[in-house]
């Protein structure tokens, strides 16, 4: 099964959160398929990912306050609904960020002692 | 914070669904636009690039779902999809609907009534008194059987002894009414329930007043020397208009001044379910009610009711152990008055003593009501069966595209719950009905209850609970088969209904036969044991006798007035045209009768006073046992003669007269009586002049016979005794005569109060109250659940001749006759009311064991009875087939060939 969608990245739970902040943070407010873009870029692969898959994430966040949307209109005069990082969204990006740290390192770490 | 924020989010969106929904799909639009642009930017042709689009995206309707399940309560919202497409399947059968409703609204209902009545009587805590759990009742049992009250000595030596409770108090069993006039105005009739407690009573519940002050130490017991009454929240509203400045006011109670020391807190009313107006301090009895204040020292007859508060650490165990000691050196101490009696004690109860049977009789009633809300169900299950039969291409439809099984059933589900729901809605309205209906099939009581049949936040508790069970109980069997409908067969195959719905269906059918019939049969059951409980002889004729209760003491008749005004009176009623005869008397027999009239022995025995057992008394004008057709063995009734002044008769009961002189004619002999009304030293000599038969009593039930001594009115009249004296009229052709004898009463004096009209059947039936009730309980109930079983059979016989409507064309037209046809339909249905009957029987036969000890010796397996509602049931199950049977014959081949 894994080889057969080597093509796509499986995301873990919760981590799209992580990352759809994070990409909000550093390019400011985005719209969902600016975001899809910029995740498939920096995955330095075009269509990694479902892009629909996006939106339970933005929902979630939105609910919880650490996004916001608005609905703007692109240089290409087409409407979007552009989503900003809220304060509050800054703050969870600082947590998170910290917490994902340390969960990937203590995972590097075991990884390193198994395979010794 | 976040995870609130969220919360709040989702309720928002549950509320307002439609807005999320509209920007989820203008931004999915926007979305979709924006790939295009990208994809055409980079040379693809604009078809391929919009389903690269699409492909990229991931499937429009796919994000939706996501999205919602992320946005929202998916489940909540699903419950609500669900209910708006069950209404509306609803609303497009409505006859089903209607039937279905209304079925589990009986069901519903029926448990409800009697829920409440047992909410009402077991689990009401009293309002009023503290920490009711730590209260107790004790009563005077023999054998280790019974609950009767005690008498005053007995209690004042458990009081003085027990160390396991903190105060026992005592008040009467049964209050008396009162004739009431305020100060003033002596006479004006109204009458109060009153009732007797000793001085501790209000300490001991832990009551407070809602003004003015309850008893405390100092109302004592000693005879008349606190004349203050407390009163009940509700009489004082209802007669002063919750006048705060009662405290302190006179009351003239049987034209004695009582002030009024206080009310007592509102719904207060003891820990029983009798009502009382007002309570009076024991030591009153004499102002309140003369003829019975020799009660105060008499130690062998028993009337009150005690009760205690146990001690913080002290079980019921240990306090009714202690309570039995006590009860045993009473035994040794006083056995002439105390020999076979031992103290219970309980926990305390609105119906002191009766707990056991009530509850015995409620648990009954219980089942019979189930039964009847499991025939309602099997009803509706059997309905939503046949209309998942006819559902099954929409379901396969559904299965076929994608719709989970649990997502079907809860949606079948979801359609049975809004019949339940619905349903048990109307049957909390029905059951205001039925509680009312019920209490109005008792007797009248003698004395006013206070049971408020509310429907309290239990019993809505109860109906809810119960209608979600109704909703499982009919709606998941039928759900699960039609879920499980097979898609490929279903959608072939348009016939519909399989073989094993059907049997599953006829099952439905043959549980609602056999459980009415259950009902029916213990109906017959009970209506034959009352017949026969009627038929016993009582030793005397309750009917046509009409009761017509007065106090002459309040309204001023003293005792010489009275005599003479009680002679008029009944002169005056044997002239009115439907009277055949009537008579005066101061209790009757068959209700809790027999007063006291002191200790009564022949001369020559050398007991002491206050020591000669006691005889049930009563005083009677002549004509008492002509007029309830009381046989008089020897001797005659009282006559003229027997006036004041004259040498004082008595008539006796046979058991007192072999008591007294076995094996002799006790015609012309003296009987000695104590404490005749006056102190307990005086006595006098009866000569007897009669001996009557014993009458079976208020032990109607148990057929024991109760021996009475008889004195004549116009010598024995005091206004002390004849606080209530009762007119009876035996009619001669059957008219009900009170208002006649209430206007007679009122044009010889208005100020006479009536307190009580009744027939002396209802009086004598109070002892039959279980069977009456559980006999129209269940007899109306298996009505209903023979009509729901004749709509059941109807319901499959027609179902199944439609379905096979094309079957009997063919069979016309290969040359059946219509005849052939009608029988082979009704062989079908009938089947199934005969198989449902077989297993009815079988289990009334189980049922009747049970039901043995309500049935005065009648056999359980009464032929009568099982064989008529066997036959009811079969002819009712006839008719049902008829209709739908007719139809099958007159199968035209053509149109059954056209038909599908």
């Amino acid at each position: 099964m894994p080889g057969r969608e080597s093509g796509r990245v499986e995301l873990l739970q919760g981590t799209l959160d992580l990352i759809v902040l994070r990409a909000l943070a550093t390019m400011g407010p985005q719209h969902a398929y600016g975001i899809a873009a910029r995740l498939e870029q920096i995955a330095e692969h075009p269509f990694t990912l479902n892009q629909g898959t996006l939106y339970p994430a933005l929902v979630r966040l939105e609910q919880r306050g650490w996004i916001k949307g608005t609905w703007q209109t692109t240089e290409n005069r087409r409407e979007a609904k552009y989503y900003a990082i809220t304060k509050a969204g800054a703050r969870a990006l600082g947590e998170q960020t910290e917490r994902w740290r340390r969960f990937a390192g203590l995972v590097d770490k075991l990884l390193l002692n198994e395979s010794d | 914070m976040a995870g609130l924020r969220r919360l709040l989010a989702k309720l928002v969106d549950l509320l307002r669904p439609g807005r999320a929904e509209a920007d989820l799909s203008r931004e999915l639009a926007s979305h979709l636009a924006l790939l295009e642009d990208e994809l055409l930017r980079r040379g693809l042709p604009a078809e391929q690039a919009r389903r690269a689009a699409r492909l990229s995206l991931g499937g429009v309707e796919q994000v939706k779902e996501l999205h919602r399940d992320e946005r929202s309560f998916v489940w909540l919202d699903d419950a609500r999809r669900d209910l708006r497409h069950a209404v509306r399947l609803l609303r497009r059968d409505p006859l089903f609907a209607l039937t279905a409703v209304l079925s589990l609204a009986i069901g519903i209902g029926a448990n409800t009534t009697i829920f409440s009545v047992a909410n009402a009587l077991l689990f009401r805590a009293p309002a009023g008194v503290a920490d009711p759990a730590r209260l107790v009742d004790i009563g005077v049992g023999r054998q280790g059987v019974g609950f009767n009250p005690g008498s005053y000595p007995n209690y004042l030596d458990v009081r003085q002894r027990a160390t396991t409770l903190d105060g026992v108090y005592a008040s009467e069993m049964f209050g008396a009414p009162l004739g009431m006039g305020s100060a003033g105005n002596d006479g004006r009739g109204e009458v109060v329930s009153s009732r007797l407690v000793t001085a501790n009573y209000f300490t001991v519940l832990g009551a407070h007043p809602a003004a003015g002050r309850l008893f405390a130490a100092g109302d004592g017991e000693q005879p008349g020397a606190a004349p203050v009454v407390v009163l009940s929240h509700r009489f004082w509203k209802r007669r002063f208009n919750e006048d705060p400045a009662i405290a302190g006011r006179t009351l003239r109670l049987n034209g004695h001044p009582f002030t009024v020391a206080g009310v007592a807190a509102e719904g207060f009313q003891g820990t029983h379910v009798l009502e009382t107006d007002v309570w009076l301090p024991l030591g009153m009895i004499a102002a309140a009610r003369p003829s019975e204040a020799s009660l105060l020292a008499n130690r062998g007859s028993g009337w009150l009711v005690m009760g205690g508060r146990l001690k913080p650490d002290v079980s019921v165990a240990q306090a009714a152990a202690e309570l039995a000691a006590i009860g045993r050196a009473l035994e040794r101490e006083f056995p002439d008055q105390n020999r076979g009696k031992e103290l219970r004690l309980r926990e305390s109860s609105s119906i002191p003593g009766a707990s056991g049977p009530v509850t015995a009789l409620l648990a009954l009633l219980m089942g019979v009501v189930s039964l009847v809300l499991v025939i309602a169900c099997a009803n509706v299950a059997g309905v939503l069966l046949a209309r998942a039969a006819a559902r099954r291409r929409e379901i396969a439809v559904r299965l076929a595209i994608g719709a989970g099984q649990a997502r079907l059933v809860r949606q079948l589900l979801t359609e049975t719950a809004v019949l339940c729901g619905v349903g048990g809605l109307a049957g909390l309205l029905l059951a205001r009905g039925l509680t009312s209906l019920l209490v109005s099939l008792l007797p009248r009581l003698p004395f006013p209850i206070d049971v408020s049949l509310g429907l309290d936040g239990r019993v809505i508790l109860f109906t809810t609970g119960l209608s979600l069970v109704a909703a499982l109980l009919c709606g998941l069997v039928p759900a699960r088969q039609a879920s499980q409908a097979d898609v490929v067969s279903a959608l072939k195959d348009d016939s519909p209904g399989a073989s094993g719905r059907s049997r599953l269906r006829n099952a439905f059918v043959v549980a609602q036969v056999a459980f009415s019939l259950v009902l029916v049969v213990a109906t017959g059951l009970f209506v034959r044991a009352l017949r026969r409980a009627g038929s016993t002889d009582p030793g005397f004729d309750p009917r046509g006798v009409e009761l017509v209760s007065v106090d002459p003491s309040a309204a001023g008749y003293g005792d010489v007035t009275g005599p003479l005004f009680a002679r008029e009176l009944i002169e005056r009623v044997r002239e009115l045209p439907d009277t055949e005869s009537a008579t005066i008397a101061r209790v009757f027999p068959g209700g809790f009768e027999g007063i006291g009239l002191g200790g009564v022995t022949v001369p020559g025995d050398a007991r002491a006073s206050g020591e000669a057992p006691e005889w049930d008394w009563n005083i009677v004008e002549p004509g008492y046992f002509s007029t309830l057709r009381i046989p008089l063995v020897a001797g005659r009734d009282f006559g003229p003669s027997d006036r004041a002044g004259s040498p004082p008769v008595a008539i006796v009961g046979e058991a007192a007269a072999r008591h007294f002189w076995p094996g002799e004619n006790a015609i012309g002999r003296s009987l000695v009586q104590f404490g005749a009304g006056g102190p307990a030293s005086k006595t006098a000599t009866l000569l007897v002049v009669g001996v009557a038969r014993d009458v079976k009593s208020s032990r109607l039930v148990d057929g024991l016979s109760s021996s009475f001594v008889y004195v004549p009115l116009q010598q024995r009249y005091t206004s002390n005794v004849m606080s209530s004296m009762t007119i009876a009229v035996r009619t001669s052709n059957g008219p009900r005569m009170a208002a006649e004898i209430r206007r007679l009463v009122a044009s010889m004096n208005p100020n006479l109060p009536i307190v009580t009209v009744q027939t002396l059947e209802d009086y004598t039936a109070l002892g039959l109250v279980p069977q009456h009730v559980v006999a129209s309980v269940s007899g109306s109930l298996g009505l209903v659940g023979l009509l729901l079983a004749a709509i059941g059979i109807y319901g499959v016989t027609a179902h199944g001749v439609t379905r096979r409507m094309r079957e009997f064309g063919i069979r016309v037209a290969l040359g059946a006759k219509g005849a052939d046809i009608l029988v082979m339909v009704l062989r079908q249905g009938m089947s199934l009311a005969g198989i449902g009957c077989a297993i009815g029987l079988a289990l009334a036969a189980a049922v009747s064991q049970v039901l043995t000890g309500f049935l005065f010796g009648l056999p359980p397996l009464d032929p009568l009875a099982f064989g008529g509602a066997s036959a009811l049931f079969l002819v009712t199950a006839l008719a049902a087939c008829y209709g739908p049977a007719r139809r099958a014959a007159r199968a035209d081949p053509l149109v059954a060939l056209r038909y599908e």
